[in-house]
């Protein structure tokens, strides 16, 4: 029972995660790879509040979001005269500079020992001390973001980001201040990803440098791509997918590096299987995600 | 001090310019950011590893047979990998998001075979190094020195004055004109392909004489020669030199002062500086 719990628990963050990344990478069409970065600022943010600072865990959680989506800005601003691929390079630099402080900045999170000890959430006077206890306050904190990122997108707001997406040089033309746009799908995605990281470091209890490689990062990218970019089921169905498949590898008795190592494989796999043969993912649009270009002369040239 | 310092940044800048050349020539010719360009560099050093460690072989030889591995496998990650996309003209993205996947797939392959722990490759006691006005320079380092250099003549001179090195620079100017003159640009891909991971490998390969050898170790070569064939200007060969000892020096220099654990957080903030402001230090850059 408790395996289940623990998969529920575990979905439910990557959800929160490939939800606020499939805003940024699916609706804006802004390539960030860098996502785990804004998932381990929020976790050391409440990590670091509560245990040295005993915060109540709301105004932890709202710290740590406005944090990250304070590093969204800083990431987001300078990056947003960039094309698409540049902007990836950007965001891969931005993780890796991330991981690096989390290893070196030794004063404020300890390094490679990480930081022990983070206490169970107590919230609204109760305290989230079992796990089928903390299950329904992350499931709480999964409809949230399945609701604001629904409004999000059904909005105004959200058509201006996938008409970005599309043609930023047409959404230029009806008047659109696109680097606004931008930089507010960076920070709301940012913010969430946050919000996942304190729920994350009060579920393990200990967090350190390790959680937040870059594997991590494309872990995440690899549940929208896989779910479907600009689909929030897909997102949805791709995050929970993605977390309980290798449970079914333990069954097959590898032995536990083994076993995580070969999920790591499949997901490459997987992105390279999706994006050559089913770019809309599992459950996207596939009149959203094209990847056929136009026809060019070099095209011609071919089929002559 | 100052000698010493000047030593490590021209090895250090050999070792980039070698891994930079590679992501470049693949950018020009491909048009996009090969984020499975470190994984060549890993599999160059892992293959020059089983070679040399577990079948005894020469240095040499097993440096040889691990580069050709390494452009034998490319070619075949760029078959499975990138042909389709190129076949329906897929945006760039769909390249990168395509050459993330192929960089997680071999990044866990090898740390299933090898397990996560490092490796050496060197056999036996660390050569003692020479010493010049006081700084030390190891036999390997020299090694790194000669034989970058050689292959950047090489290089140099085989993408000017032969017929395949100028039918990949046309394909790299104007892949459309190229092929309207007849240049068969899939194979002109295959060879850039097979031609930049060749150095990236030989790069791993070297690297890996004095350091360890470990899974993860192409996630710092990718943000090396991303920023220093950036610095120079993506897509321009002698900038990718320029850029590669650019890297070398300002990293070298900058942990003069700081801690080297800081080493890729210079290495980021240049990225930041060169991507944002794009001074065209050699005024070639292709928009594409």
């Amino acid at each position: 029972m408790d395996v289940i719990f623990h998969l529920l628990i575990m979905s439910g963050i990557y959800i929160i995660l490939a939800l606020s990344l499939n805003l940024v990478l699916g609706y804006a069409g802004l390539f960030s790879v860098g996502h785990g970065a804004f998932y381990g600022i929020g976790a050391y943010t409440g990590a670091i509040l509560v245990t040295r600072f005993s915060f109540p865990f709301w105004g932890e959680l709202l710290a740590a979001a406005c944090i990250a989506g304070f590093f969204g800005f800083v990431i987001g601003f300078p990056t947003l005269r960039l094309r698409g691929d540049y902007l990836a390079l950007a965001t891969f630099g931005f993780a890796v500079i991330i991981y690096s402080t989390f290893v070196n900045w030794i004063e404020l999170t300890r390094g490679p020992l990480g930081i022990r000890g983070i206490p169970e959430v107590q919230f609204l006077s109760i305290q989230f001390k079992s796990l089928w206890s903390y299950t329904i306050l992350v499931g709480f904190f999964v409809l949230i973001t399945i609701f604001s990122l629904r409004r999000i997108t059904h909005s105004a707001f959200g058509k201006v980001l996938e008409a970005i997406r599309e043609d930023d040089l047409a959404a230029m033309a009806i008047g659109k201040n696109i680097a606004k746009f931008k930089v507010l799908a960076f920070i709301i995605g940012a913010f969430f990803a946050g919000i996942a990281g304190v729920l994350y470091a009060h579920y393990v209890t200990f967090i350190d440098p390790s959680s937040f490689v870059l594997q991590e990062s494309f872990l995440i990218f690899s549940m929208v791509i896989f779910g479907g970019m600009g689909s929030i089921r897909g997102s949805i169905v791709g995050a929970a997918i993605l977390v309980i498949l290798p449970e079914a590898l333990r069954f097959l008795g590898l032995p536990s590096e083994i076993a995580a190592n070969l999920r790591q494989l499949i997901y490459g796999a997987l992105i390279v299987f999706i994006i050559n043969w089913r770019p809309e993912g599992l459950l996207g649009k596939s009149k959203d995600i094209k990847i056929e270009g136009p026809i060019s002369l070099e095209s011609k040239v071919n089929a002559n | 001090m100052f000698l010493q310092f000047v030593i490590n940044s021209i090895i250090a800048g050999a070792i980039y310019t070698l891994l930079a050349f590679g992501f470049t020539i693949i950018y020009g010719t491909l048009n996009f950011f090969n984020m499975a360009h470190g994984i060549a560099y890993m599999l160059g050093a892992y293959f020059s590893y089983v070679c040399r460690i577990q079948f005894g072989m020469d240095l040499p030889l097993a440096v040889s047979l691990s580069t050709i591995a390494t452009a034998l496998t490319m070619v075949l990650v760029d078959r499975i990998g990138y042909f389709h996309l190129r076949k329906v003209n897929a945006p760039s993205w769909a390249l990168v998001v395509s050459s993330i996947g192929v960089a997680i797939f071999f990044e866990s392959l090898i740390s299933m075979i090898f397990g996560s722990d490092t490796r050496i490759l060197r056999i036996g006691e660390a050569t003692p190094g020479y010493s010049i006005f006081g700084a030390i320079i190891t036999q390997d380092q020299i090694w790194i020195l000669i034989v970058s250099g050689f292959l950047m003549i090489v290089l140099s001179i085989y993408l000017k004055k032969t017929t395949i090195g100028k039918a990949l620079r046309a394909t790299s100017n104007d892949t459309e004109m190229a092929r309207i003159v007849g240049i068969h640009t899939e194979s002109i891909y295959s060879s850039t392909f097979a031609l930049g991971s060749a150095l990236a490998a030989i790069a791993g390969s070297l690297v890996a004489l004095q350091t360890d050898v470990f899974p993860t170790m192409g996630q710092g070569a990718l943000l090396k020669s991303i920023v220093a064939s950036i610095i120079g200007g993506i897509g321009n060969v002698p900038g990718a030199v320029f850029g590669g000892f650019f890297l070398g020096f300002v990293e070298n220099f900058g942990i003069w002062e700081l801690s080297s654990s800081w080493k890729d957080a210079i290495a980021l903030f240049l990225l930041i500086f060169f991507i944002l402001l794009r001074p065209k230090l050699f005024g070639m850059e292709q928009e594409k």
